[in-house]
């Protein structure tokens, strides 16, 4: 007598076997993308986004009449004021936009007050008895900015069941620190729509 | 009065030929505004094939037209793209600059996503990020 139950389980154990097997050639792979390519996977402010608004802005701000004067004016950042409904590091989108300005080579830039900190203990280090006084630098030999730039970026959300509308308008300044004009400013807009299905 | 006709024939043939003589680029090397080099430059469409390339997914959006003029040291473009068919079309582009010597005068671009209605055209402005960025290629890149 052919044990039918026994014979159906023996059968059952190969495909379990072939299930497992598969699971673990499944696993999630990493590779390397184009850190400059556009990037969709949510609708939340993303790295194309801030490439976007850094290149435009730069790209802007050369044109402004007080750097193509050629004078190499000295600027320095303010904050960027995040006026959007997520978390948005604006830091990073004045360090990209400073250092696209850096490689033009039209701008210079003053310490800003989040580095003063580093800039001050540094100074005061090289004053310090360690150092060799002849070639330590001095106090007082630090170059004041002339202009200030500064900005903020708001966002419009709107979403349905079915529809996710992203609007964010990001403004740039540049503001003449003696005279309290504005030099220059520009805007850039960028829409997003996620829809499911 | 033999004097006064052949004068006038000579004018007549002077204006003549001023119509008909070619009218050439605004200076050698440039044409719409745009450096060619030594690149063989007769109409738009050649200023656009020497210029426009596409990289990965072909798109049916086309470069119809590019003008170059400086502003300040910088070189300024504009292109303008054409979406002819009856789809919203999707599409990223960027510029990659040239020096004068041929090389990469910058580091490379952001692709920049655009969409375009249907039967639409879209014009697109850039700026070179530095003054050593003498010539340029407009790269298309398909989003659909």
């Amino acid at each position: 007598m052919i044990d039918l139950s026994r014979t159906r389980r023996l059968a059952t154990l190969p495909l379990i076997a072939a299930a497992l097997l598969l699971g673990a050639c499944a696993k999630p792979q990493t590779r390397y993308g184009d850190e400059r390519g556009v990037e969709t996977v949510t609708n939340q402010f993303g790295s194309t986004d801030l490439q976007m608004i850094a290149e435009s802005m730069t790209r802007s701000m050369l044109q402004a009449p007080v750097i193509v004067s050629g004078n190499l004016p000295i600027v320095t950042v303010q904050e960027v004021k995040n006026k959007t409904s997520e978390y948005i590091d604006t830091r990073a989108i004045t360090d990209s936009i400073r250092a696209e300005l850096q490689k033009s080579g039209s701008v210079r830039f003053a310490v800003d007050a989040v580095a003063m900190q580093q800039q001050v203990e540094e100074l005061e280090r090289q004053q310090s008895e360690l150092y060799e006084k002849t070639e330590a630098v001095e106090k007082g030999r630090m170059l004041g900015a002339q202009y200030r730039m500064e900005g903020n970026i708001v966002s419009i959300v709107k979403q349905t069941k079915d529809v996710k509308d992203v609007y964010y308008k990001f403004n740039l300044q540049l503001w003449n620190i003696r005279n309290g004009l504005l030099e220059w400013s520009d805007e850039k807009e960028i829409r997003k729509t996620t829809s499911k299905g | 009065m033999r004097n006064m006709a052949l004068a006038l024939t000579l004018m007549a043939c002077v204006l003549v030929a001023a119509c008909g003589a070619k009218k050439g680029f605004e200076k050698k090397g440039f044409a719409y505004g745009c450096p060619i080099g030594e690149i063989k430059v007769s109409d738009m469409q050649d200023l656009v094939d020497a210029k426009t390339s596409m990289e990965g997914r072909r798109t049916t959006i086309a470069v119809t037209e590019i003008r170059c003029t400086m502003t300040g040291d910088l070189l300024k473009i504009d292109a303008m793209l054409n979406n002819d068919s009856t789809q919203v079309k999707r599409v990223a582009y960027k510029f990659r600059w040239i020096d004068r010597e041929g090389m990469r005068a910058a580091e490379e671009e952001a692709w920049k996503p655009l969409m375009l209605y249907e039967n639409s055209n879209y014009l697109i402005t850039a700026v070179a990020p530095t003054n050593k960025s003498t010539d340029f290629r407009l790269i298309l890149l398909s989003q659909e």
